[in-house]
């Protein structure tokens, strides 16, 4: 069981980054930002968020097993590409402006 | 033909899970008594009480095969009302429901279920068991399969079905715009269908993860489990939402609560993001078991074995998570903010990367061995043809400018087809050429398979690849006549044309199973020298599977070496010695005996329920409330009697499994399947909560404000209400922890009096529900929870009932365990519930 919670936790984790993020641009978008641009501090919070969810897949790969082993690659793979699926889903929030 | 490395030979060298092989016994005195123990009775009766996994398995594709046909002829109305511009074989309303029930029932009534049906026939012999973990279940999943179909093509008989499309859009499907019963019998008939849905989700789950053959680890087992686990665990999250929307749907046909009635605070966008937020890992749940077929019969047909077993599994957790990431792509032209549509759009390209490591993987098997071109071949062929055509128009449409030009238009209903037909469709045809020796013990007879399959290659692309270009030039789907573009014709005319010898190809397809079937002469066992663990068993294959299991030694052979020393009893749990059906329970990761599970006979309790809670649909459906109510007085009783039917009883000794390893039986062991099934449905039934709050998050935070009424409620008094219910449960939730008679009938009270303080709370202080979205919300928050409250106390009446009858006991748990999880879950729920309540006033 530890294994396959050791498995799922980097793609968790991108689903939850992936969830609050969007309900967070979901709430700026409709309270106070108009539909010309997110404003500024709205956009340094879900930067913020991002960034602070990046870092946390740092413990996850430490935790993740070394060795060449199937059931120790598994899981490391499986962190990357919960980082992975992050940076490239969420960058948006970097370079979009607008609602 | 060359041999094949088996792919488990490294479980030889299993570190942990040695079970030493039993002495050789009589095979035929082996095959008499497990015969004896595990057949379906005899005649119509036998197949009505029929619970055996083989038995199911194959009528739930059976029936799909059989739903299949009807859609197919829908399909065929509708190319040959659009073969010319002004076609007056169907008038509009007429198109309208054919064009819905052809989608409804391709995706819930054969698609899935077709699934459902390959995991429960294929796993357990797959994985070296004899049965699926809850063979009562899989029965009541079948009946409810069937009577919801029915009720939705009796519909379509009577001019009453659906007609609001597939994914029946509000307004399009409110009770203004869709007066009639046609939105009912889409909304109650999919969510009947979908109790199987989940029941066989719960079921692959807890199979895959309890039931291997010892030392079968998870990081070895046949690649078809992991998809099929990775399948299962989207049905567990992916349905729940699907239900979440078509109950509220159906709540606001039936009482006018308006969750999607933007004049009263709903949105019809909430109605998009749960259809959705299933729909879109629907087709994944579709093309997931294909793609494991894909996995299996590739390397068999290219007598090598599967090259990147690792990046597939990898690829396969991939695609279960980001499957859920891509919902809002089908609502790219609804106005979503621009940096959503960033979001959705990347995550739908990011997917097309573990598809293309599967695909890459099964090229690059091929390459390594040696292809033969046998009929289950040609059909992955027609996989990888028309699939990746549909994985490449799929890229095209996750780019949003792209999209808003060919959003609903004949170049979706292109890409959706080559995805579905080619993903799933084709990979189903090689699945049945391939394992139908197991079925029938036949071999097949050459020559019509071949032919067919070229005529269903042809007649698809002459079908489907027209429509993209039909589509680019600006086709609508959903249209019935087209008047004013005589410019579509020739296209829609070809189409149409080659849609018919598609047809023709399908009955052809059909024709070379029932030769085989019936004329085919008897093959060899294991007819393609395959090494896994489904052919390492008599064909066709007997009720009970393997005479005894496979352990450590019989995973390391081929399935040919395996199948006779299985016979002869030289594995575990040999034999029915004890006259009841027996099978090992393995632990999670290294597949370790744990314990021997005894499961339910044949029994007719399944067909009993299911027709009870088709009586409470019917009811529904009759707009008779009262009636539907009461009609799920019998469904609570059944449910009591199908659980009394675990309480333990018999001989509970320790049964000897093999040399020197003697196991208790489920009633003794900790961590039953019934346990693990209990954790699988929590997961399923959480999301199902959790689909509620993104309907309060999404309605508070969202939607364009109309004002709700002032609230009525006095905080005080509701304060002191949810304080009451809150005390209760975290009592219930404690108490249980006792194991003893007294705490179960404290437990039973403390659950009633929360049940009490619901009941008054949302009598004196709730709004009206139907006033405003916002209170229709909170009264199905507040069902919810009172639900999971009546069926905690239901629970802990059993309890208090297995005390009384002396069934529990220091060693036997009874429903003790599962009382507490459902207790505790409830407990959780509720909290939750009420905080997000008291933020939500507080928010507004
Ligand atoms: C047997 C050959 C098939 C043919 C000739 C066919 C043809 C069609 C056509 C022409 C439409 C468009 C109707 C319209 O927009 O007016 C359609 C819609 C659809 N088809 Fe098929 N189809 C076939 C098989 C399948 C299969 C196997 C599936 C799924 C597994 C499927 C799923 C759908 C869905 C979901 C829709 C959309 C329905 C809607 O718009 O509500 N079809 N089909």
């Amino acid at each position: 069981m530890r294994w396959l919670a050791l498995l799922i936790s980097g793609p968790m984790l991108w689903a939850f980054l992936f969830s609050l993020i969007y309900a967070l641009h979901g709430w700026a978008c409709a309270g106070g930002s108009g539909p010309e641009g997110l404003d500024g501090g709205a956009r340094m919070l879900l930067i913020g968020v991002w960034v602070l969810g990046l870092i946390a897949f740092i413990p996850l790969l430490r935790l993740a097993p070394s060795g060449q082993e199937r059931h120790q690659r598994l899981p490391r793979m499986a962190v990357w590409i919960g980082l992975a699926a992050t940076i490239v889903t969420l960058f948006p929030v970097t370079v979009i402006t607008s609602c | 033909m060359t041999d094949i490395p088996t792919p488990a030979a490294a479980s030889a060298r299993a570190d942990s899970v040695h079970v030493a092989p039993a002495p050789a016994q009589r095979a035929l005195a082996l095959h008499r008594d497990l015969t004896r123990v595990w057949r379906n009775d005899r005649g119509l009766w036998g197949q009505i009480t029929a619970v055996n996994h083989t038995t199911l398995g194959l009528r739930f594709m059976g029936t799909a095969l059989v739903f299949f046909a009807i859609g197919g002829i829908l399909s065929m109305l509708i190319r040959a009302q659009l073969a010319t511009h002004q076609g007056a074989f169907l008038d509009t309303a007429l198109y309208n429901q054919i064009f819905t029930m052809h989608g409804s029932i391709m995706m819930f009534l054969f698609a899935i279920p077709m699934l459902e049906g390959l995991g429960i026939w294929l796993l357990p012999k797959l994985l070296g068991t004899r049965d699926m973990a809850f063979p009562r279940l899989t029965a009541l999943g079948y009946w409810c399969y069937l009577f919801g179909g029915l009720i939705m093509l009796t519909a379509l008989l009577f001019g009453v079905a659906p007609h609001d499309g597939w994914f029946m859009y509000t307004p399009l499907s409110d009770a203004t715009h869709s007066p009639g019963i046609n939105a009912d019998v889409w909304l109650l008939g999919v969510t009947f269908v979908e109790i199987s849905a989940v029941a066989a989700a719960v079921e692959i789950t807890v199979t895959i993860l309890r039931q291997r053959a010892p030392g079968m680890k998870l990081t070895e087992m046949p690649l078809f489990a992991w998809y099929m686990l990775g399948t299962s665990a989207m049905m567990l999250v992916g349905f729940p939402p699907l239900i979440a929307g078509s109950v509220l749907l159906e709540l606001e046909r039936a009482f006018g609560w308006p969750f999607f009635d933007p004049t009263r605070g709903g949105d019809p966008l909430l109605w998009q993001h749960l259809f959705w937020l299933f729909g879109h890992p629907e087709v994944y749940i579709i093309f997931l078991p294909a793609a494991g077929v894909m996995s299996m019969i590739i390397p068999v047909m290219c007598r090598t074995t599967i090259l990147g077993y690792g990046a597939i599994v990898a690829a396969i957790l991939a695609l279960v998570f980001l499957s859920f990431g891509l919902w809002v792509h089908h609502m790219f032209t609804v106005g979503i903010p621009h940096m959503a549509l960033a979001f959705f759009s990347a995550a739908s390209v990011l997917v097309a990367v573990p598809t293309a490591v599967q695909v890459f993987a099964w090229i690059g098997t091929m390459w390594k061995g040696h292809p033969q071109l046998h009929l289950p071949m040609y059909h992955i062929c027609g996989f990888f043809l028309t699939f990746v055509m549909g994985g490449l128009t799929g890229v095209m449409l996750a780019i949003v400018p792209f999209n808003w030009q060919a959003h609903d238009t004949a170049f979706v209903t292109a890409h959706l087809h080559y995805v579905l037909i080619g993903g799933f469709v084709f990979p189903m045809m090689a699945a049945a050429t391939y394992w139908l020796p197991l079925i029938t013990g036949k071999a097949r007879i050459r020559g019509v398979g071949e032919a067919a399959f070229w005529v269903i290659l042809l007649g698809f692309h002459g079908t489907f690849f027209i429509m993209h270009l039909t589509g680019l030039m600006g086709m609508p789907r959903r249209i019935d006549v087209y008047p004013d573009n005589p410019e579509w014709v020739w296209l829609n005319l070809t189409s149409s044309i080659f849609s018919f010898v598609l047809t023709i190809g399908f009955a052809m397809f059909v024709l070379d199973l029932i030769l085989q079937a019936t004329l085919g002469q008897r093959t060899r066992r294991d007819p393609w020298d395959a090494p896994t663990l489904d052919w390492a068993m008599p064909v066709p294959s007997p009720s009970y599977n393997f005479a005894s299991l496979p352990i450590s030694r019989h995973l390391g052979q081929s399935a040919r070496d395996a199948v006779l020393s299985l016979a002869r009893g030289e594995g575990a749990l040999a034999g029915a010695a004890r006259g009841r059906r027996e099978l090992l329970v393995t632990s999670v990761g290294v597949a370790r005996p744990h314990h021997v599970a005894i499961l339910p006979g044949n029994t007719a309790l399944p067909l009993y329920l299911s027709a009870s809670i088709g009586v409470f649909v019917l009811m529904m459906l009759a707009g008779q409330y009262r009636l539907a109510a009461l009609a799920l007085v019998p469904v609570g009783a059944l449910i009591w009697v199908w659980a009394r039917g675990m309480a333990p009883a018999g001989d509970l000794r320790a049964v000897e499994v093999a040399p020197n390893l003697n196991l208790p039986v489920h009633h003794c062991a900790q961590h039953s399947l019934a346990r693990t099934g209990l954790a699988a449905v929590l997961v399923a039934d959480g999301t199902l909560f959790v689909s509620l709050l993104f309907g309060v998050a999404f309605l508070s935070v969202v939607t364009p404000a109309t004002p709700p009424p002032a609230a009525g409620a006095d905080t005080v008094t509701s304060l002191v209400g949810l304080g009451v219910i809150g005390i209760a449960l975290v009592l219930a939730a404690l108490v249980g922890r006792l194991n003893t008679r007294s705490a179960a009938a404290l437990g039973l009270g403390a659950n009633l009096l929360a049940l009490a303080a619901l009941l008054w709370l949302a009598f004196s202080q709730m709004d009206d529900p139907t006033a405003h979205a916002r209170d229709a919300l909170r009264a199905a928050v507040a069902g919810y929870v009172g639900l999971h409250m009546l069926v905690a106390a239901a629970m802990a009446a059993f309890v208090l009932d297995q005390f009384r009858r002396g069934e529990i006991t220091p060693q036997t748990q009874g429903a003790l365990g599962a009382w507490q999880m459902w207790q505790h879950f409830t407990t959780a729920v509720a909290l939750l519930a009420a905080l997000v309540l008291i933020a939500q006033v507080g928010v507004s």
